[in-house]
This record gives C-alpha cells, sequence and structure tokens, in this order.
C-alpha cells in the first residue's frame, strides 16, 4: 500500500482509531495484523519471506541468549546467512548471473544457468536490515531476546517503516512497542503535521520533478548539456524529497500512535562537506553501515590505508544495497572516494580558505563548501538514477555540451523579449522571456514549471525554518487561529498542487530497494 | 470523552472546515471557461432538447466535429441535424448522456475513433477530459462508467485543472489565446459543427506522423455497450447507424488493408448496429486532413459529408 493512496487514507485512520480504542494487550494483533495487511496490498505471497526470516530470527535470539562461544556464534551466523540469502537470492542472483554469464562469454566458456523471473520484494533490503539489527545486537547483549513471537514480528513489520525505512534499532523500537500509549493531544497532531509535511514533499514536490525528469532521464541522448544539468539537479530535489517525504510519513504515522521511529534525514543539502552529507541522509542505513560494517571492519582506528579500505569497502557495500547494478556500485563508491579524497586533502582546503582569506567572510565560506558538496552529490545521483551504465556515462560526457549557444540564445531572449518589450508589455514580456529560456530545458507546459517553482519556494522557507530551528516548536507558539489557516493552507496546497493523487500514483523511489 | 481526544477532534473539525472553505471558493471561484473546446457541448445539449424529431443526430468524438457537416446535411436531407461530435478522450461518456434525449424517429450516426475498440481506458475515458467535460454540467458525473469511484477521482482533476488553466492565464498574459490556436469553443455553428479550422490553412498542422490505426485488438465491451445503446434507442423508437471514423490514407497503409477489413467484419458480425461506409470508402487522401489522423480539413470534410449522405440515401432507398 502507497503512503499516497487513497487506500491508506481510510486505512491510516481505521488502523489508528482502533488501536486506541483497544486494550493494550490486543494492540500488537492489531498493528500486526494491519502490517501484514499493508504489506500484502504489493505482492501477498511475499509475506512468506517475512514469516521465514521473523522465525529463524526469533529463535536464533533465544539461542543467542542461551548460548555461549561457539555456539553463540554459529547462530549468529545461522540468522546472518537466512537473511543475506534471502537478500542475495532475490535482489542479487540474477545480476551475478548475468554478469558470470558475461564473464563465461568473455572467455569462451558455456554458461548453462539462465536468469529467474523473480520480482524484487518490496522493501527486502529494509526488513532485512532491520531483523539482522536484531540478533546482531541480542548477540552483542545490547538488547534482550524478545521471547514474545508477535512483538519480534511487529518490530520488523512495522507498516510505517516496513517497506522503506527507517532502519531502526530494537533498542528504540521493541519497548515502545509493549509501552501503553495514551491518546495524547500534541503527540497526535504533531503526528499528523509531520505526516502532511512529507505528503507535501510526496507529491506536490518530488512528483512533480519527475516531468522533468523522466523525459531526459528515460532518453539522455536526445538532451544537450543544459537539459542533462537541469534533469539531474531536478532529480537531486525530487529523490530527496521523495525518500524524505516518505519518512516523515513514516516518522508522522508512527508518532500519531506513540512511537517515536528515529530521523532519517536533517536538511542534508544543507551539509558543507561529504562526511556531514551522510550524517544527514538516509541517516538510519549509513549509522547501520556505520555499526554493523565500517566499526567491525576496524574503522578508524587502523591505518590510514587500511582505513580508506574500510570506507571504501563500506560506501561499495551500501551502493550494492541501494540496487543490483553498477550504476548503484558506482554511486556508492564514487561517495567513498569522495570521503577519502576530502579527508586526505583537509589539511590542503584548510590552507587554501586561508590563504584566500575565507575564514573572514564565514558565510562564503559555508556557501562554497555547501555548494561543492551539493554538486559532488548531484553528479553522482547521475549514476543512481541512470536506467543504464551507458546513459550515465553518456550524460557525463555531455554535461557541458551545448552550453555557449544556450547562454547566446537565453541572453537574446532575455534582452528581446524582456528589457527591450518591457516598456510595451510590462512583466509579462519577462516572464515570457524566462519561459522561453526554460523551453528547450523542458516540454512542461509554463503552468507546471510556474506551479513547480512555487512548491520549490514553499519547500525552501520550510526547509531553512526547519533548520534554524525546531520549526514546530515555533509554529505552537502562534495563535490558534493562525496555525489552523497554515494547517488548512497545506491540506489544500497538497490537494490542488498534489500531481500523483490525483491521476497516477507514483511509487516511492526506494520501494525498489 | 478525554479531554484530549475532544481538543483533538475540535482542531480537527476547525482544520477541515477551513480546508474545505478553501477548496470550495478555489473550485467556486474559478469559472468554466467559455473559450474551452468543450464549452460546444453545451450547445449540442441546448439542439438535443430543443430540436424537434424526427432528426438525426452524429455522435463520436472529434472526427465527427470536426469532419462531418450537419449544416450540409439538413439542407440535403431536409431534416434537422445536430452534430454531437465531441471528443474521443471522454470515452462512452457523451453517448451515456447522448441515450437520454433519444426521442421517436430519430436517426443516430455513431463514429467512434478506432482507439475505442482497442482500449478499456479510453473507452472508460480520460480523467482529465472527462473533468473538463462535466465542469460545464456536473450532472454528467453520472455518465461516467463508475461514477461512484471515479468521481472523487474527477472533481480532484477538475479542481487542479481550474487552478492550472487560472495561472496559465496570467502566466499568458490574461488570455490562453496562444495556447488554444483553432481549438475555441465559440467556433462552432447552429448545427453544432466545429468550424474553427475550416479557415486555418497552416501547412505545419499537416504533418501528421503515419501511426498505425489501432484496430487489431477489438474490445468485446464496446459491442455489449453499443447493442445496448442501440436497444434502448430501438425502443424510443429511433435507429443507429454506425460510419466509419475519417481516415487518413497514410495511416491506413501503415494499419495494413487486411486488419481494417478484419476490424469491420468483426464489427459486423458482434454489432446488430448497420455500417453505412462501404470498406473501400473508408480511406481518404492524406490532403484532406487538418493536425491528426482523424480531423478533417474544409475539403475533407465537405468530402466526407457528400459521400455520407449517398451512402445514407442508398441504404434508405435501398431499405424502402
Amino acid at each position: 500500500m502507497l503512503f499516497n493512496s487513497a487506500a491508506f487514507l481510510i486505512f491510516f485512520p481505521v488502523v489508528t482509531t482502533a488501536y486506541f480504542l483497544l486494550p493494550h494487550r490486543f494492540r500488537w494483533m492489531l498493528l500486526l495484523a494491519a502490517s501484514c495487511y499493508f504489506y500484502m496490498a504489493f505482492i501477498p505471497k511475499y509475506i512468506l519471506i517475512l514469516a521465514i526470516t521473523i522465525t529463524v530470527d526469533y529463535f536464533a535470539g533465544l539461542g543467542l541468549e542461551k548460548f555461549e562461544g561457539r555456539t553463540k556464534r554459529w547462530v549468529l551466523m545461522a540468522s546472518i546467512l537466512t537473511n543475506i540469502g534471502m537478500l542475495a537470492f532475490f535482489k542479487y542472483f540474477n545480476f551475478a548471473n548475468e554478469n558470470l554469464a558475461l564473464l563465461a562469454k568473455f572467455i569462451g566458456w558455456n554458461y548453462p544457468i539462465s536468469s529467474l523471473a523473480i520480482i524484487l520484494p518490496i522493501g527486502l533490503s529494509f526488513h532485512t536490515f532491520q531483523s539482522l539489527s536484531y540478533t546482531i545486537e541480542v548477540y552483542r547483549g545490547n538488547q534482550k531476546a524478545e521471547r514474545h513471537f508477535g512483538y519480534l514480528a511487529l518490530y520488523v513489520m512495522y507498516y510505517p517503516q516496513l517497506v522503506a525505512g527507517p532502519i531502526e534499532r530494537p533498542q528504540n523500537i521493541l519497548h515502545q512497542l509493549h509501552t501503553e500509549q495514551r491518546f495524547e493531544y500534541r503527540r497526535v497532531t504533531d503526528g499528523l503535521k509531520w505526516m502532511a509535511w512529507g505528503m507535501f514533499k510526496k507529491v506536490v514536490v518530488a512528483d512533480r520533478m519527475v516531468l522533468f525528469v523522466n523525459p531526459v532521464y528515460n532518453d539522455p541522448t536526445s538532451h544537450n548539456g543544459p537539459a542533462l544539468v537541469f534533469a539531474t539537479l531536478a532529480f537531486a530535489i525530487q529523490i530527496y524529497c521523495d525518500f524524505s517525504g516518505y519518512s516523515d510519513i513514516a516518522l508522522g504515522s508512527a508518532q500519531v500512535m506513540g512511537v517515536k521511529l528515529m530521523k532519517n534525514f536533517d536538511h542534508p543539502y544543507f551539509a558543507r562537506s561529504i562526511s556531514e552529507f551522510w550524517r544527514r541522509w538516509h541517516i538510519s542505513l549509513s549509522t547501520w553501515f556505520r555499526d554493523y560494517v565500517y566499526i567491525p571492519l576496524g574503522g578508524n582506528r587502523v591505518a590510514k590505508p587500511r582505513w580508506a579500505f574500510n570506507l571504501f569497502l563500506t560506501f561499495l557495500i551500501s551502493g550494492l544495497w541501494h540496487g543490483a547494478d553498477w550504476t548503484y556500485i558506482i554511486w556508492g563508491t564514487l561517495h567513498g572516494l569522495y570521503f577519502i579524497f576530502s579527508a586526505v586533502t583537509e589539511p590542503i582546503w584548510i590552507r587554501l580558505s586561508a590563504l584566500a582569506r575565507l575564514d573572514r567572510s564565514p558565510r562564503l565560506k559555508v556557501a562554497i563548501s555547501t555548494l561543492t558538496t551539493f554538486s559532488l552529490v548531484t553528479f553522482a545521483w547521475i549514476f543512481f538514477r541512470a536506467a543504464s551504465l551507458t546513459d550515465a556515462l553518456y550524460i557525463v560526457r555531455h554535461l557541458v555540451k551545448g552550453w555557449p549557444s544556450y547562454l547566446v540564445q537565453s541572453w537574446h531572449t532575455i534582452v528581446q523579449e524582456g528589457f527591450q518589450k518591457t516598456a510595451d508589455l510590462g512583466l509579462y514580456s519577462i516572464v515570457n522571456a524566462l519561459f522561453n529560456i526554460l523551453a528547450p530545458l523542458t516540454k512542461e507546459s509554463r503552468t507546471v514549471i510556474a506551479l513547480t517553482a512555487l512548491a520549490l519556494i514553499i519547500l525552501l522557507v520550510i526547509e531553512i525554518l526547519q533548520y534554524r530551528g525546531n520549526f514546530l516548536e515555533q509554529l505552537h507558539q502562534k495563535p490558534v487561529y493562525l496555525r489552523r489557516i497554515v494547517y488548512a493552507c497545506l491540506i489544500a496546497v497538497i490537494l490542488i498542487l498534489g500531481t500523483s493523487y490525483a491521476s497516477v500514483q507514483q511509487a516511492f523511489i526506494y520501494f525498489q530497494f | 470523552m478525554p479531554a484530549d481526544v475532544r481538543a483533538f477532534f475540535l482542531s480537527t473539525v476547525q482544520v477541515v472546515l477551513l480546508t474545505a472553505a478553501i477548496i470550495v471558493l478555489t473550485f467556486l471561484g474559478i469559472r468554466p471557461d467559455p473559450d474551452h473546446y468543450f464549452a460546444g457541448s453545451l450547445l449540442h445539449i441546448k439542439l438535443l432538447e430543443n430540436t424537434p424529431s424526427p432528426r438525426m443526430i452524429l455522435a463520436g468524438g472529434s472526427n465527427v466535429s470536426f469532419g462531418i457537416d450537419a449544416e450540409l446535411m439538413q439542407r440535403t436531407l431536409g431534416i434537422p441535424v445536430i452534430n454531437d461530435g465531441l471528443h474521443a478522450g471522454l470515452g462512452l461518456a457523451p453517448l451515456r448522456e447522448l441515450e437520454e434525449y433519444i426521442r421517436e424517429g430519430d436517426v443516430i450516426i455513431i463514429s467512434l475513433e478506432y482507439d475505442l475498440f482497442a482500449n478499456q481506458d479510453v473507452m472508460d475515458g480520460d480523467p482529465a477530459f472527462l473533468s473538463d467535460w462535466i465542469e460545464y454540467s456536473p450532472r454528467r458525473i453520472e455518465y461516467l462508467s463508475n461514477p461512484l469511484t471515479e468521481a472523487p477521482r474527477v472533481y480532484a482533476i477538475m479542481l487542479q485543472r481550474k487552478v492550472n488553466r487560472k495561472v496559465n492565464t496570467y502566466l499568458f498574459g490574461g488570455s490562453l489565446n496562444e495556447v488554444r490556436s483553432v481549438f475555441v469553443g465559440t467556433k462552432y455553428d447552429l448545427r453544432g459543427d466545429f468550424i474553427g479550422h475550416l479557415q486555418d490553412t497552416s501547412t505545419n498542422r499537416q504533418k501528421i506522423p503515419a501511426t498505425p490505426y489501432p484496430v487489431s485488438v477489438v474490445q468485446e465491451d464496446i459491442f455489449v455497450f453499443l447493442e445496448n445503446f442501440n436497444r434502448i434507442a430501438q425502443e424510443k423508437g429511433a435507429r443507429v447507424y454506425f460510419e466509419a471514423p475519417a481516415s487518413r490514407q497514410s495511416n491506413c497503409k501503415a494499419t495494413g488493408e487486411m486488419p481494417l477489413a478484419n476490424f469491420f467484419k468483426t464489427f459486423k458480425e458482434r454489432s446488430s448496429i448497420p455500417v453505412l461506409t462501404p470498406l473501400e470508402e473508408v480511406c481518404l487522401p492524406n490532403k484532406y486532413f487538418f493536425d491528426t489522423e482523424y480531423h478533417l480539413n474544409a475539403r475533407g470534410r465537405e468530402l466526407k459529408t457528400k459521400r455520407l449522405i449517398e451512402n445514407w440515401i442508398k441504404l434508405t432507398a435501398a431499405s424502402k
């Protein structure tokens, strides 16, 4: 079930109302049944995968508490192999098989294994990692094994974060699920506000960006540099609003029922370095990799070359986690390289900024570092979004092509249709000039472009306000009537400007992972 | 009721009412566009209400509104003729509306674009087009294939399209004429024919891709609908005929003779509605087309109408 579907509009209030009406001892059953229903709205039979991993991890958890030494390690290994095995089979089998077949063809071997017709289960990577973190934390002694099968199943399947995270840790969630939650006005309404904001990001911003991204990325060879850059920037906004919008809805819907999920995004595009970006982007995944891959490999408490290797490997696996394709591997690798390069060259940057006297103008320094980080991240998104490696490389090669003529044309447009005609036609001529500059970049209508600009302005203003402080808290200080108007306007904007609920629903990008 | 729950209900009601007020004000504040191509559907309804029977009604998509001259037919045949054609994107909804206006003695000539036979979604109509059409007459919501389930979506799209239209008007300096081109709702004649394109001679409009007509797959549901339509018409004392849509030679060629012949064969086998135009007259030379493979220009319209009159006279003479 999609958060941005009519079905969820009925599902959520029904489940939430029933949740608060039921006595606490029955609530886990309701939430588990609701979560099964939520998941089975996609491909019902795949619930069996969850059933298998939950059962294995339930008994693994009990075994990890019971046994010590080698047996304990074997139990953990069994859990890891089951979880990773599922992931490997459903997500990576065909990728590995196709590459092996290519390799075999290259060296002239007869490769007999054909690819399987498998549809990737929705959110497999998310619930597998969440399930894994349970057994690892029990193994490490940070979490007691859950004796109630239903609660463990609910921990893995809790519908707000089942298919696209945040990837939770048992220490944060399990005790909250056990605790009796009462209806608290402030908590419930704050949760609903997060949901509305997440919905705005998804249906108003992200789904509008699709209109600028897809035509270019579905056929990159028909577009020149300016259009490729424009579409890539649009994708950077799309993926942020799509995924963080999902996380906001997940956080909000869980909060309504008294469960506080971990923050998954913290204004990542305001980051001033790649390391800061990863502390702000998909936090639940980056901390998962930090805790379960990077630190066990030795983290940064090793020699520099080994540290660089640890980092590189972690990002490479992170890329592979996102998708079984070379484009994702390159995307992860690029971030690894960014990270290593920025750490290695840090002293040089400090000296350069001192030479340029950037310390005297901290705002400029912040602007430069933020813009540089954003550019690097956006460049890497090309590999994330492109349909194939060939497309990605084509886009990279053509990003700088076609600019001079485009700039000259834009200048002529401004002069001829903007400044020169302003006297005769007023503001309209400037508006006309602006749209004519955008015309070669997108085939979308003026309305779509104008409403997208409006949506982006709203997004930017709220993001800045959130970045500067607790926006919800600040809003709460305002008079009641003003708050009501703001909420009503937000819902009206979602209804009026939202694209997906009215036409074809766009699935969340991260569902595929 | 606990205080928190009461406070929640109170604030929810307030926010819902405020949101509803914003939506309703926006909805009512943006009036239907009198210059929209679909505004012509109001004229069609007036004609269907006020034209005495017996009369001839031409129904179908834009191939009918662009390509058949009801006025010429009226002059030649001596009976009132109404052009009720509008847009294939509306699916079968306009035919459901027409059912209500059928009277004893009426002759209804239906000319549906091939796409309606090929695709269930096209048969049901495009929600965006339907929302524009319903905006002119809200009771049209009942002509949707599933009014209850489709209505929320159609109204949501209608709201968005109203706002988009308003914004677009501002962005084009206060008038949509620049984007509307010849497709203006005021350019219908007294018989409901669309005449906005008749004076347009711009050559770039004639660059029509030679894509095949989708005649290979034929949905069963459309025959169920047409049979039901025919039955209702007969019960009211009216007769129904089928006329092939305007078909462009290059597109016919791309489609292939056999598939096109099979389409009409299938139609005749599955439908009790007589077909007026013989197969050899279905395709017309490219020079008679305006801007799509279904839209005839002034000369094409004249030729098609004359052929239709001839075929009609032949058919009625033969039946006597």
